[in-house]
């Protein structure tokens, strides 16, 4: 609320949505224990942000992939290394690619649809009507999708990194003729457990889970409850959410290496 | 001006309201307000648009707080009270919304069954039992499948007020229950509001504009401008007494004390005419 | 929540859906496919040179992997690389007399260690050593009969000067590493060119652990693999007199140009040793002649 109120400049304000954002997260972290008692809605938002998800994950996981094991048959060619393909489409994907493509195409399809959601039910009275009916909304409305987001992402992203190795496997083997034991060989040989897939593929999108849910019910949760507030608000969650999730990366890339 | 009308304290009030002092964004919407709303009467608030009359709906549930003054709610001082007893009050209370807020992801049977799955353990006969006796009573038991989305202004604010009164509650707060329908569903709304104070009992507070509506049901209006009460009474005697509010509000007079122009500078100077003698 | 069996149930899909996906990606596609479970023994082979073999490369017979390199040191004051393999427990049936070579998996692939089994009816056991054994062997070797390659520099305690003449270095530089049998035992301090002589003097840092390198030891310039970086190879000569600070040594090779490797290769053939598909180190990369 205090956000339209707040100083003009950018940097203030960022930095008051900031501020504003993380003592929302406050509240949602306290208001986790009541919202157990709602988990029948946790489930049905993990249905709607992951479930409902899983299309646009597999596609974009397979086509990133395939053009993956492409670029890099193409460029390993150079020092007839191509029996590495399958090793530098492996790590490409578990360290980088799968976290950051999941979390934004994340954000894009089920963090705008929470913000504008949450948006359109404050606009029509829906949070105030939970008030009044002695429904803590933010344990009913925003802890349940914030949940929810944090579970969907690291198996949004495991599904995407499964389908992405399959697609470079597709063009590798099936179509550019690498041996198929040499690709796996060398993948088993050189990926690690812990550094890849722990470290790169499940700290990180559940991080980037936390992060994108976060901003999505904040926007939502925040905008002024008109049609046009609802419209900025997508916006936002999509922005900010692209930059924390790309800051982060580094971040996070920095600390787990 | 008149002095404006003192409510004198009455053992029978379920809400009294005493010297309640808001301040919004800069523009004070409450000054010392005092007012009393009688158990098991039909009590209508009235005033211009923008006097805070939903505001004041808002300071009896709890959703806002006053600068300074009491609300009283059946003997609790709702700004007083914790968390979890302002919730236990407020299952206590029913608040029809004025876009009736019904949630969209459920159909009309899961909306009413809502407060009771949400506070209650109740088996799912008796759930169904108590939405249906409530879809009754208001005429839309055969809707109970449909979605909001296909309900029409008038039914879903029905469907609000089954809501509303599933838990057959001390006090129903009805914010402008009139607005947008046509005379049938007006008067439907009309009727079910009647009924539901007599052979329940149940205190109703309306917000309203509708004056004709309001003469049919009310038992005591309050009419509200500048903060304070300008005039109270009874629906047939309270355009007569006379003060400029009530003669302008119930007179439908374009000026008066409530001005038709916005407070603004000198006209002429906005528009950069010299003034005179300067 | 009347619709709830349907999310209930495509929810609960999703969820399998997605730890089975992480379930792949961690059982099939990383090291852990190839990490050894159940009991494994140790059983110790000393190699003149060891390649570029890491812990945890792969131990196979025909192929199959049967275990992993458990450790490699270098003792000081031995020339050869003691490696110990973790075999699993399944495989007890090695004879004693079976020869243990290091291979390499394809061009750039990781070296592995591969087991021939020999005839003799006695059996490796726990904390048995496998006393035939073939080093990594390079195209350096094949060529001009010489011993390099390794891993990277160790972290050096305390250390001793020696100097090194050579007509070319190639791209050798400070901080590269000093090798023997395969394994860094040292680091090249500096490298200055000569006005008067007209060639390139290193100075070499070797580890005070490995004081007793004969002083007729050769110094050469190998190149790792076939992009590697360049480091000092030392072969260890026959010499009872042992190599101090700030001796010189006489005997060197600079470092070879890919063009002279493969002409002297296609004209002297390729040598006897029959495992050339194996070794896929090609040569240095920069300039030099051969001394």
């Amino acid at each position: 609320m205090s956000v339209s109120m707040s100083p003009n400049n950018i940097v203030l304000r960022s930095l008051s949505q900031i501020g504003e954002c993380g003592l929302f997260l406050l509240r949602i972290l306290a208001a986790v224990p009541r919202s157990l008692r709602h988990i029948r809605e946790t489930v049905r938002q993990l249905w709607f942000v992951g479930a409902m998800s899983l299309i646009i994950i597999m596609v974009c996981g397979l086509f990133v992939g395939m053009v993956l094991g492409l670029q890099l048959y193409d460029v390993l060619s150079i020092f007839g290394g191509t029996s590495a393909t399958g090793t530098v489409v492996a790590i490409a994907i578990y360290r980088e690619l799968g976290p950051v493509v999941t979390a934004l195409l994340f954000a894009g399809r089920a963090g705008t649809s929470v913000t504008a959601e949450i948006g359109l039910m404050r606009a029509t009275d829906q949070i105030a009507a939970m008030e009044m009916m002695a429904v803590d909304p933010i344990a009913y409305v925003a802890v349940p999708r914030f949940l929810a987001g944090v579970i969907a992402m690291p198996l949004l992203c495991c599904v995407f990194c499964a389908l992405g190795i399959f697609g470079g496997h597709l063009v590798g083997v099936n179509w550019l003729g690498i041996d198929n034991g040499t690709f796996w060989s060398n993948m088993t040989a050189t990926v690690d457990l812990m550094k890849d897939v722990v470290n790169g593929v499940l700290w990180k999108s559940v991080v980037f889970g936390a992060v994108v849910s976060l901003i999505a019910v904040f926007q939502g949760y925040t905008t002024p409850p008109t049609s046009e507030g609802v419209a900025y608000a997508t916006t936002r969650t999509v922005v900010a959410s692209s930059i924390a999730i790309l800051a982060l990366d580094f971040v996070l890339t920095a600390f787990l290496m | 001006m008149t002095e404006p009308t003192r409510a004198k304290p009455d053992d029978n009030a379920l809400v009294r309201v005493r010297g309640l002092t808001t301040v919004l964004n800069g523009k004070k919407v409450f000054d010392a307000l005092d007012m009393d709303i009688p158990r098991g009467k039909i009590t209508a608030i009235m005033g211009p648009s923008g006097t805070g009359k939903t505001t004041l709906l808002k300071h009896i549930t709890g959703q806002m707080r006053g600068d300074a003054g009491e609300v009283w709610v059946d003997g609790n001082q709702v700004s007083a009270l914790s968390r979890d007893k302002l919730f236990e009050l407020r299952e206590r209370i029913g608040y029809l919304f004025q876009n009736s807020a019904l949630l969209t992801d459920f159909d009309v049977f899961e909306n009413v069954a809502f407060p009771l799955r949400q506070h209650t353990q109740l088996p799912e006969v008796l759930i169904r039992n108590i939405v249906l006796t409530k879809l009754q009573a208001v005429g839309l038991r055969g809707a109970a499948g449909l979605m909001p989305t296909e309900l029409s202004g008038g039914m879903a604010r029905r469907v609000a007020l089954a809501r509303a009164i599933v838990f057959d509650p001390m006090l129903i707060l009805y914010d402008e229950p009139f607005v947008g329908l046509d005379p049938i569903a007006l008067n439907q709304v009309l009727k079910l509001i009647r009924t539901l104070n007599e052979t329940l009992g149940i205190t109703s507070v309306l917000v309203a504009h509708e004056l004709e509506a309001i003469k049919q049901v009310a038992d005591h209006i309050y009419l509200i401008a500048n903060g304070k009460v300008v005039a109270q009474g009874d629906p047939k005697t309270i355009a007569d007494d006379g003060s400029p509010w009530t003669r302008q509000f119930f007179g439908g007079e374009s000026d008066g004390p409530v001005p038709f122009q916005y407070p603004a500078g000198d006209l002429g100077a906005s528009l950069g005419f010299p003034r005179r003698g300067a | 929540m009347s619709q709830r069996p349907s999310y209930a149930v495509g929810t609960g899909l999703f969820i399998v859906l997605g730890f089975a996906a992480l379930g792949y990606l961690a059982t099939q596609t990383t090291s852990v496919a190839n990490t050894s479970r159940g009991p494994s023994y140790t059983v110790e082979a000393h190699f003149a040179n060891i390649g570029q073999l890491k812990e945890r490369a792969p131990v196979k017979v025909a192929g199959v992997r049967i275990g992993q390199v458990k450790s490699i040191v270098l003792d000081p004051g031995k020339e050869t690389a003691d490696v110990k393999l973790a075999i699993d427990q399944r495989y007890s049936q090695i004879p004693e007399d079976s020869v243990a070579t290091i291979f390499t998996s394809g061009l750039l692939g990781d070296q592995y260690v591969g087991i021939q089994y020999g005839s003799s009816k006695k059996l490796v056991t726990e904390g048995g050593t496998l006393v035939l054994t073939r080093p990594a062997q390079q195209l350096e070797e094949m060529l001009g009969k010489f011993f390099g390659a390794g891993g990277a520099a160790d972290n050096l305690s305390g250390s001793y000067v020696v100097k090194a003449r050579f007509t070319n270095i190639g791209a050798l530089s400070v901080g590269a590493p000093v090798k023997m049998a395969g394994v860094a035992i040292g680091s090249v301090q500096s490298v200055s060119a000569d006005p008067v002589k007209l060639d390139a003097e290193v100075t070499l840092a070797i580890d005070k652990k490995y004081d007793q390198i004969p002083d007729d030891s050769a110094a050469a310039v190998f190149t790792s693999g076939l992009i590697g970086t360049q480091y000092v190879a030392i072969q260890p000569g026959g010499s009872p007199d042992m190599l101090k600070n700030g001796d010189e040594m006489v005997l060197t090779q600079s470092a070879l140009q890919i063009e002279d490797l493969i002409g002297k290769f296609l004209v002297s053939g390729s040598p006897s040793d029959k495992k050339d598909a194996d070794n896929g180190k090609a040569a240095g990369d920069k300039s030099g002649d051969k001394h």
